[in-house]
């Protein structure tokens, strides 16, 4: 082995991380009042994507006392604290007896949603319509889209409907679209990756990763656009399965 | 026209374009240096470019182009590729970037949720990714292999190859051969059962399983005693070669476990410390050479082998080049896996030689005791897992050496599954005499040393070597440096301000030549002006 961590050095750092659980100890009780201002802290830092009433949106829906990354107390305070690798989810600055109030205002909440369509039926209308073609499930599909995997346990019926029908009201910003060209003055057109001062990072639409030299003509140029077509004529039914299907697509478990 | 029917039909294109790498890009490397597509940049396993434009006249004016940070205090051991203008990185502990390689700039990011407790007995590292069509595969500290879409970063499919509870843990870069993506395991200090695994690219099925510890009915196992197999150690985390002729894969094999009590293990304990040569289609061992049979020293065959055609005794013959961790150069036959010469490339005390057959001449009380036993090479070997370079033009092996001797103690050991499991720990460094590091330019043939540049410590950085007639090479105290591969002598260094523990590579870009190292927790790039 390349190098070995003397054990002295693993107990010091078990004891260390001991003391910090005593700091983040958990109150013995939730009180009305730890629930309160667990409400404030999150409608401030939380709603933006979990929404008002933590009824979920881009984020995922918090008020069925169903989690996907650990349902304990403790999980949600660390998954609060630090945040989730691999997804959007940020961690919040507070202290823990803080994070505990919104633990406190979480587990308050009881609410249920059932998406009225038929996901079977919505899963053929996914292939049937061309979705696939843009969206990755399940590691099959194309590329250009959002990989929609595990977009059910992530995102709240309304906002899975709103972005069918109107896709232009939330675009991620990886999905905003760059012209300009590159360093060798050849055009770049492509959904933006990264940027800075100086150049801006791309995929092609032929799937080219590609860097765009902003001091190079044509003009850099930023459409916050979708690239994706609304289908918002399609008959009622037809969206429910569509919605139903999207929401089914989770990650195996979750538990209350 | 329905916008999501023609980025289905665009999608379907893509994956006939030309550009995307193929097999037969990937054995044909050499064809095209501005790219570095597997982890020792060819399937011989020599680290070495063909490029050029970067040489002994010009090298001393070689400046920083860009510096990627990584978001993390951990330590880096990867060794990027570069694939048409995209450089892709694996970031400790098992997440990836994919760069631009002119500037540096992000594509994407992969980073993995992992869980909370995982045993890596050295630091939870990863030593870099392979490519195959346009899909690349990374392994994983939590023991999963995982398919990411190299365009996009987007996970494709995540296998667990097996149980991380358990101590199996993945540190190595994967190497595609064909149509299968070669992975081995790390665990040496866990007790785990060592393999070396195929894996089918479009599922993440397994094709194949060799187990490198064998079993009851498998050939070797009368090497073991009792039940000391099933937790026999036999790791396999460092990338191997591809002898594409033969069609055989050859692949170095770690320590056995506990690594410094054998009392548990009489015998050689096959195929612990040894090559093995491995039929890339069934995984069915061809031959094997063991280095150090019944090892107490944690000595293991962890390094790239290098596969060389060269003049033997008269006529050419399938070679291949070994610097071992115990302290001795070997030259194999690629064919049969005899032992043809060997003689030690560092200071060693424990071994009068080697015999015919290549085993060693043990001296006696070599084996570890409770009170300690001080001799050369120490624990971390003479060398260990950082590359070795072979250079067709000067004919040369280069290597970074350790010239240092640690206690080894023994002390008892009980088995628990995920706990480690190693038989008491050594001394790696006396206070009074941590030793030094040096670089070494031997004659292959012979083992004899051509060359060296002394270091005022221990390097863990690889060598590369180019056309332009020069070795990379790193140290501890963060220098990267150029030396003339013919002489040794020095031609440019820069301090990068962070421990340098990985493998140099070199590409092109836009038509000039770059190289990069892993160095602290950032990548540098250099170039001339």
């Amino acid at each position: 082995m390349p190098t070995k961590v003397p054990p002295l050095l693993t107990l010091a750092l078990s004891a260390a991380a001991s003391l910090f659980a005593q700091d983040a100890a958990k109150p013995a009780q939730f009180t009305q009042a730890d629930r309160e201002a667990g409400a404030k802290t999150f409608r401030s830092h939380c709603s933006a994507c979990h929404g008002m009433n933590a009824e979920g949106g881009r984020g995922p829906n918090l008020a069925q006392g169903v989690f996907y990354r650990g349902s304990s107390d403790e999980a949600l305070l660390k998954n609060i604290s630090d945040g989730i690798d691999g997804t959007e989810m940020p961690g919040l600055f507070y202290s823990p007896d803080r994070v505990w109030q919104v633990v406190a205002y979480l587990r308050s909440l009881s609410q249920n949603e059932k998406a009225p369509g038929d996901a079977a039926r919505g899963g053929t209308l996914f292939a049937a319509k061309g979705c696939i073609g843009c969206h990755r499930v399940a590691g099959q599909g194309g590329r250009m889209g959002p990989d929609l995997t595990l977009i059910g346990s992530s995102r709240s019926l309304r906002h899975l409907r709103d972005a069918i029908t109107n896709p232009d009201a939330d675009v991620r910003q990886r999905y905003w679209r760059a012209t300009g060209a590159a360093a060798d003055g050849r055009a770049v057109s492509g959904f933006l990756l990264n940027e800075d001062t100086y150049t801006a990072q791309t995929i092609d639409d032929a799937g080219n990763l590609r860097s765009i030299d902003k001091s190079v003509s044509p003009a850099y140029n930023v459409s916050k656009k979708s690239k994706m077509p609304s289908f918002a004529q399609l008959p009622g039914a037809e969206l429910d399965d569509l919605v139903a299907y999207l929401n089914s697509l989770r990650r195996p478990g979750g538990s209350r | 026209m329905n916008r999501c029917y023609f980025f289905a039909v665009l999608a379907a294109t893509v994956v006939m374009l030309p550009g995307q790498v193929t097999y037969e890009r990937l054995l044909n490397a050499a064809r095209e240096p501005a790219n570095w597509m597997t982890y020792s940049g060819g399937y011989q396993g020599w680290r070495y470019s063909p490029l050029e434009q970067i040489n002994r006249s010009n090298a001393a004016q070689l400046k920083v182009k860009w510096v990627h940070q990584m978001p993390t205090t951990q330590m880096v051991e990867t060794s990027p590729i570069v694939v048409d203008g995209v450089m892709y990185v694996s970031e400790p502990p098992s997440n990836v970037v994919a760069l631009d390689a002119e500037t540096g700039r992000q594509f994407w990011r992969y980073r993995r949720e992992l869980p909370p407790k995982i045993n890596v007995c050295c630091g939870q590292v990863n030593r870099g990714v392979a490519v195959l069509g346009d899909r690349l595969f990374v392994g994983t500290v939590d023991a999963h292999l995982v398919a990411l879409d190299a365009k996009t970063g987007a996970v494709l499919w995540d296998v667990e190859v097996a149980n991380y509870q358990h101590g199996y843990s993945v540190t190595v870069a994967p190497l595609v051969v064909k149509d299968k993506i070669i992975l081995g395991i790390a665990g040496g200090e866990y007790g785990i059962r060592g393999w070396l695994d195929a894996y089918e690219p479009a599922t993440g099925k397994r094709l194949w399983r060799f187990n490198t510890i064998p079993g009851p009915g498998e050939q070797g196992h009368e090497t073991w005693s009792g039940e000391a197999w099933k937790q026999g150690g036999g790791s396999t985390w460092v990338t191997g070669s591809y002898d594409p002729v033969q069609n055989l894969i050859i692949w170095g094999v770690g320590n056995p476990s506990p690594d410094w009590n054998g009392d548990v293990r009489p015998g050689d304990n096959l195929y612990s410390d040894s090559a093995i040569a491995l039929d890339a289609d069934t995984g069915k061992l061809k031959w094997h050479f063991q280095f150090v049979p019944h090892d107490v020293h944690d000595w293991d065959a962890v390094q790239v082998p290098v596969l060389v055609d060269a003049p033997w005794q008269g006529r050419m013959r399938k070679l291949v080049y070994w610097a071992h961790r115990n302290g001795f150069y070997y030259v194999l036959d690629r064919e049969t896996g005899k032992f043809l010469t060997g003689k030690p490339f560092a200071t060693q005390t424990w071994a009068k030689g080697l015999d015919d057959a290549g085993r060693p001449i043990r001296l006696p009380g070599i084996d570890p005791s409770p009170d300690g036993v001080t001799i050369y090479p120490g624990v971390q070997g003479a060398t260990n897992w950082y590359s070795p370079s072979y250079n067709p033009l000067t004919k040369l092996f280069y290597l970074s050496v350790w010239e240092n001797k640690s206690i080894y103690r023994k002390g008892d050991q009980e088995y628990t599954p995920g706990n480690r499991y190693i038989g008491s720990v050594p001394l790696i460094d006396l206070p009074d005499n941590p030793g030094h590091g040096v670089i070494r330019a031997l004659n292959p043939s012979t083992g004899d040393k051509v060359w060296e540049y002394k270091l005022q410590t221990k390097p863990w950085a690889g060598v590369l070597t180019t056309a332009g007639k020069l070795l990379f090479g790193g140290s501890d105290e963060g220098h990267y440096f150029a030396l003339d591969a013919e002489t040794g002598k020095e031609v440019w260094r820069q301090n990068c301000g962070g421990i340098i523990r990985a493998n140099g590579i070199t590409y092109s870009s836009k038509g000039k030549q770059v190289v990069a190292i892993a160095a602290g927790n950032s990548i540098f790039t250099f170039a001339l002006p």
